[in-house]
Order: structure tokens, then C-alpha cells, then sequence
């Protein structure tokens, strides 16, 4: 997307063979991870159990699934900027769907259902105007995504009219917020509700439900990116566009299927959201759009295309929700956060470029 | 797409319409505006408008040089914040040290100005040594002036400057009451404050200063040795290197030009607040400042723009959200209407390829 880059480097051998820094290139993240983690568990109290564990990934799934979404459209060499508000625009669509059909008669967990399905429907629509005008009109992708960052905003604004798009039934809040298991003191395990205890009583929750999707979601998505057709057809686009067209790869096809995917994925982010936060409002996703792209390029793709996958995305997005929680369990302002994760960014970048390994 | 060399597009106004479209947008704008709008025309509104987009002006100036160089500076709008922040805190610390107050508004500005060129020059190493993308290294300069801003002033504006600052941030050359004074650069300290808006106020301070520096920067773009070579580089990166030209030396140069412009943005951001402001996620300047440059006519692969077209594009955007607002519209359609802008500006720079 842009010219600054002259193709072939001189590397300057920093580290002895090329072999030593293939390997460096392919594991410092994980390092990098797990250095932090250690870090924070030793000097932060309360940080090593696995209640902070769960808050970490609970309060990380919308990073996690924009990162997916932001990395399929960086292996294809684009940049989504409008999956932070597509976020807000699902959230709020979602609540007043589930609201209006509440309201016309439906049972709470059908309304639920039906609401959020056709939000996820509703939610392809950005993606595939982002797409047709990226691989059919031939509109860089900066462009037509901040575009649709701005429709999605002005959209989702008109729906609220400034303020929170709100009234989802409990049951929304309970899933949102809800766990697997929950026990008790005295060896009580409920399934999913929480059980009935005395105020002040300590009731330890396990597995949250939404982390369990987001998981899900996420293996699906790794699996078509490095199994199916689809996923190879991405990469060769990202390689090479020429050399994708003359493989007889369907090149306009894939590009507004992946812009599709990445706008799918970013309303999923937002039904999730309004179950969590039970409230819709337009700038929700507007902060994380940094994560997102940054958990992508720690993670070790290129902003050129072709390289990049799902678990070292995933680990990318961790590095930052371990900062995140990290730095706020330790009661130092989260403004360092912003400062650490444009730094850590710029470090991944520099490495990624003196340390490249052999990989897709 | 289409080739249209021997029709329409052939003949001179063709040629001038499709080259300076924003132009003509503005202008059929400006009519509609001026029929929908109770009061849209009129000379106060006009000021007003050009007044309030001063800090858009100084950052898509700043983009223009960028993106003519093929690259993209998405850090401008949080080295702003950062720039006002700092510059606010300084003062802050001289009026406590008991220091005349114009020295401390020209010696926090000098300074801060001076630490603008920072951010800029980083960028600039980063992205000529070590080859990081001009998007990823301007973005991580984001996220570090963004925290730097926001651990300088614990995430609240920063108050309690010199009134001076507003006074003239925000001052005109002329007041007049029709038929009773006339006064220059003050309004006569006899007549009250509540009343202020009787007065006739024209050409506010800023509008000199916002020309001079677009003027400074249209020149040295068009008929400097530094211009050409910032087209060179953007139209062919090879092509520059091989005439010649310390390609690696003339991009930290750009960088640093648009992180100043981004201080000059941030010093004049506290002249017209009277506080020092961080820049939030939702302001999305940079974002604006390249929508404006792109609609200007620029091309993100580079080797195309002019300063006077990117402040053309500031215009329309902001007399779009002026003007929806006096017409009773909701505001929320601007956010739209931008995106719709940017996807015609950027079809028009497909379909005639051949335009400067």
C-alpha cells in the first residue's frame, strides 16, 4: 500500500548465521509472552491465579477476533479501518433488533437468536461494499475502509440519535456475563447459573462463555486460513496479485470474501459486546482498532501481505492484554499502556524485518 | 478504466473540472448551502468556519508532503495532543517561577516547537534505517505520543494558563460597532463583554498566520529543490534514487516537517482553547487530514497533491458539517458523507489517470 519499501535489503548479519536468526525471528514473541507473563506474576500481587487469567481473556475477545479479521485482510497486503466501528454499528443493530422483537412477541432467548443472527447478516454488508470497491473499483483499501468507518459511524449514530442503544432482556446479560461452572463453598457446582448463596459468600466462576466462542471462532478461522483453499488462495494473493491472477486464483472473488469475513468477524465482536457491556453504542470499537492492527504485526506478518497466522496473531494479541491487565493490576495508569504497546510495535517491525524466518 | 483523451476530457474546461473537482464541489456546495442555511452566507460564518479549521489546515498540510512521498503519517494527530500538552504544562511551570508572561507563552512555544521536530525525525529513522512501514512506525508513534501526552496531564486538560493565549488565538484586526468605533487588534476594554456579539468582528489573527504558512509551504513544494524531490520520490522510488537525490535524508526531512506542522497545530490548538488538550481516539485527525488530501486530488501510491488543493479539501469537509448543521440536518450524516466523498475522489483519480 505504500512505496517506501525498495525490495531487497542489505541484512547486516547482526547475529552470526542465518539459521541462529530464522530461529530468533520465529520464537521471540513467545519469549516475549512468556517474559511478560513471569514479570507480572512475580511483581504484581494477585496477578498469578486464574481468575486474572480469565478477566484477561474475557475483557480481550474483542481484540482477539478484530485481530482475525484484521489479519486476513493484511495477508491479502489491505487494511481494514473500519472493523473498529462496524464493532459499535453491530452492537447497537443487534439491540435494537432483539429489542424490536421482543417487543413484537417473541420469547427472550428466540428474540436473542434470531436478533443476533441477523446482525451477523446484516454485519457482511460493510465488507462487501469495502471489498467491491477494493477489488472491483480499484480503490486502495485505506481509503475505502476509513469510508466505511465513517458510514458505519454516521449510521450507527442515526440509530441511537447520541446516546446508548439499550433494553436487552436479563438473559442477555446472563449469557454475556455468564460462566460455565460455578462452585461454591461446601462442594456445590452449579452449570451455568449462578447458585444461590448468601451475600458476601465467595462464589469462584469458571470458564467464561464468551471466551469459549471467541475461542471456537477463532480455531475455525485458523483452520481456513492454513487448510482450506480459501486460506491458500489469501496467501498467493498477498505473495504475488500478479502471479495469483495468471494461477487461474479468482483474485476480485477472494478479495471481497475476506472483506466480507473481516467485517463478519468485527459484528460478531459487536453481538458479543452488547451481550457483555448490555449496551450498544457507536464508538465502541473505536480504541482497539490500534490493538487490533498491532496484535497483527507483533505477531509477525508483513504490511506488504502474504505472511501471518492465526496463533501468532493470537499470541500478538495477548503480549497485549497481559500488558493491559498487567500494568492495571499494578496500579500504574494505563496511559503507559498506549506507549508500551506503539513501542513493542515498532520493535516487532524492525525485528520481523532483521530477523525474517522461513514460513508462509 | 475509460479512455476518454479525445472527448470531453480533451477540452479545457474538461480538463480544469476534472482536475480541480473539489474546487468546483465546494463552490456548488456553497450555493446550496447558501439557499438550505438561514444565515450560512454570510461573512461571520465564513470566518468562523476558516477560523475552526486552522489546526485541519496546518495537519493535511503536513499529510500532503507525506503522501506525495508515497507514505502516510498517522501519528500527526497525537504528537499534536502531545505538542499542546507539553506546551501547556511548561507554561504552567514558568508562571510559577514567576516569569513575565509573554516570555513564558513565547519560551513554552519555542521549546515545544522545538521538540516537535522529535517524533518527526524518529519516524523518519525508522522508516529509511530500519525500513519499518511508514503506517506501522507513524502508528506506534501514535500510540507512544498519545501516552506521553496522557501521562503528562493524568488524562484531564491542562488549565490555568495565561488568559493572554485565548485573547489572541482567538482575536480580530478589526472591531467596529456600525456608525459609533472602530478599534484594531482589541476590542475597546470600555465596552462589555456580554455585549461582544453586537460588535463587528473581521478577519480573525489566524487567517494571516494560516495563509502565510500554506503559502511558505505551496512555494517550497512547487518551486523548490525540496518539493521536486518530494514528487520524485513519490512518482518513482528507483527513479529518485538513481538521478541522484539522498532519498533516505529527504523522507526523515518530510517526516520531520509533518511532526512540526503537527507542534505548529498543537501551539496554535492552545492559543484557541486557553488549555492544553490530549487528543482522543475519536477525533481521528490524521484520518481526516488524509481524507481532505485525497479529495484535494492526492494519490496515496504517491507523486501527486498540492497544498492549496489538500486546504480545498479541509474546506469542503468542514463546510459540509457547517453547512448540513445550519440546514437543521443531523450532524451524523458528515460522518457519512465524508466516506462517500473519499470513494468519488478516488474513482476520479482512476478514471483519468492522466491528471497531475
Amino acid at each position: 500500500m505504500n512505496t517506501q519499501d525498495t525490495g531487497t535489503l542489505p541484512r547486516k548479519a547482526l547475529l552470526g548465521s542465518g539459521a541462529l536468526r530464522a530461529f530468533i525471528g520465529g520464537r521471540w514473541v513467545i519469549a516475549f509472552l512468556l517474559l511478560e507473563t513471569a514479570y507480572f506474576c512475580f511483581r504484581t500481587e494477585g496477578f498469578a491465579n486464574l481468575n486474572s487469567a480469565q478477566i484477561l481473556l474475557f475483557y480481550g475477545v474483542q481484540v482477539f477476533l478484530l485481530a482475525v479479521a484484521e489479519l486476513f485482510v493484511i495477508v491479502t497486503g489491505g487494511i481494514d479501518l473500519s472493523v473498529g466501528y462496524v464493532l459499535g454499528f453491530a452492537s447497537i443493530v443487534s439491540i435494537k433488533l432483539i429489542v424490536f422483537l421482543g417487543n413484537a412477541g417473541l420469547p427472550a432467548p428466540l428474540a436473542l437468536l434470531l436478533g443476533g443472527a441477523i446482525t451477523l447478516v446484516i454485519g457482511l454488508v460493510p465488507g462487501l461494499i469495502n471489498g467491491w470497491l477494493v477489488a472491483y473499483l480499484g480503490v486502495p483499501p485505506f481509503i475505502a475502509t476509513f469510508s466505511m468507518l465513517g458510514v458505519c459511524h454516521g449510521v450507527s449514530e442515526l440509530l441511537i440519535n447520541g446516546i446508548y442503544a439499550m433494553g436487552l432482556p436479563q438473559l442477555a446479560a446472563d449469557i454475556g456475563n455468564g460462566h460455565f461452572f460455578y462452585l461454591a463453598p461446601g462442594g456445590i457446582v452449579s452449570f451455568f447459573t449462578r447458585p444461590e448463596v448468601e451475600r458476601g459468600v465467595q462464589v469462584l466462576e469458571v470458564i467464561p462463555i464468551i471466551v469459549v466462542v471467541t475461542a471456537i471462532v477463532v480455531g475455525v478461522f485458523a483452520f481456513v486460513l492454513r487448510r482450506s483453499r480459501f486460506g491458500r488462495h489469501i496467501y498467493a494473493i498477498g505473495g504475488n496479485s500478479d502471479a495469483a491472477v495468471r494461477a487461474g486464483i479468482p483474485v476480485k472473488r477472494r478479495l471481497l470474501g475476506v472483506y466480507a469475513l473481516s467485517s463478519f468477524l468485527a459484528s460478531l465482536a459487536g453481538v458479543v459486546y452488547a451481550f457483555m457491556y448490555v449496551s450498544g453504542k457507536a464508538d465502541a470499537g473505536a480504541s482497539i482498532l490500534l490493538d487490533a492492527i498491532a496484535a497483527v504485526m507483533i505477531g509477525g506478518a508483513s504490511m506488504f501481505g502474504g505472511t501471518g497466522t492465526v496463533g501468532r496473531t493470537m499470541v500478538g494479541a495477548l503480549i497485549i492484554a497481559v500488558l493491559e491487565l498487567g500494568l492495571r493490576m499494578s496500579g500504574t495508569p494505563t496511559f503507559n499502556k498506549y506507549i508500551l504497546v506503539g513501542a513493542i510495535l515498532i520493535f516487532a517491525v524492525v525485528m520481523e524485518r532483521y530477523m525474517p524466518e522461513s514460513r508462509k | 478504466m475509460s479512455d476518454d483523451s479525445g472527448g470531453f476530457l480533451a477540452t479545457g474546461l474538461g480538463r480544469s473540472l476534472a482536475n480541480n473537482w473539489a474546487a468546483f464541489f465546494l463552490l456548488l456546495m456553497l450555493v446550496v448551502f447558501s439557499m438550505t442555511g438561514q444565515n450560512f452566507l454570510s461573512i461571520v460564518n465564513f470566518q468562523n468556519v476558516v477560523h475552526l479549521q486552522t489546526v485541519p489546515l496546518l495537519l493535511a498540510a503536513a499529510e500532503t508532503f507525506v503522501i506525495i512521498s508515497g507514505g502516510i503519517d498517522l501519528s500527526i494527530g497525537f504528537v499534536m495532543g502531545l505538542v499542546s500538552v507539553s506546551a501547556a504544562r511548561l507554561m504552567q511551570a514558568f508562571l510559577a517561577s514567576g516569569l513575565p508572561v509573554g516570555w513564558v507563552i513565547v519560551l513554552a512555544s519555542g521549546i515545544v516547537l522545538v521538540g516537535s521536530l522529535i517524533p518527526g525525525l524518529i519516524n523518519g529513522i525508522i522508516i529509511t534505517r530500519f525500513k519499518v512501514p511508514p503506517f506501522i512506525a507513524t502508528m506506534g508513534m501514535w500510540g507512544i505520543a498519545n501516552g506521553l501526552a496522557l501521562k503528562l496531564c493524568q488524562g484531564f486538560p491542562v488549565a490555568g494558563l495565561p488568559d493572554a493565549l485565548p485573547e489572541m488565538g482567538n482575536g480580530y484586526f478589526l472591531y467596529a460597532l456600525p456608525g459609533q468605533f472602530m478599534s484594531l487588534f482589541g476590542k475597546p476594554s470600555w465596552f462589555p463583554d456580554a455585549r461582544v456579539r453586537e460588535l463587528w468582528r473581521l478577519i480573525p489573527f489566524s487567517l494571516p498566520f494560516i495563509l502565510a504558512i500554506l503559502a511558505v509551504l505551496a512555494f517550497a513544494l512547487k518551486r523548490k529543490r525540496f518539493g521536486r524531490h518530494t514528487y520524485a520520490i513519490g512518482g518513482s522510488m528507483d527513479a529518485a534514487v538513481r538521478s541522484g537525490i539522498d532519498v533516505d535524508r529527504h523522507v526523515i526531512k518530510i517526516y520531520t516537517l509533518s511532526s512540526f506542522l503537527a507542534g505548529i497545530a498543537g501551539v496554535f490548538n492552545i492559543f484557541q482553547t486557553g488549555i492544553g488538550n490530549y487528543t482522543t481516539f475519536s477525533a481521528m485527525y490524521e484520518l481526516f487530514a488524509v481524507a481532505a488530501v485525497i479529495i484535494g486530488g492526492a494519490s496515496l501510491s504517491g507523486g501527486k497533491g498540492r497544498v492549496w488543493s489538500s486546504a480545498v479539501g479541509v474546506l469542503v469537509l468542514a463546510f459540509l458539517e457547517n453547512g448540513l448543521a445550519i440546514s437543521g440536518v443531523q450532524p451524523f450524516y458528515r460522518y457519512i458523507a465524508v466516506g462517500v466523498l473519499l470513494v468519488i475522489a478516488v474513482v476520479i483519480d482512476k478514471l483519468f489517470p492522466n491528471l497531475r
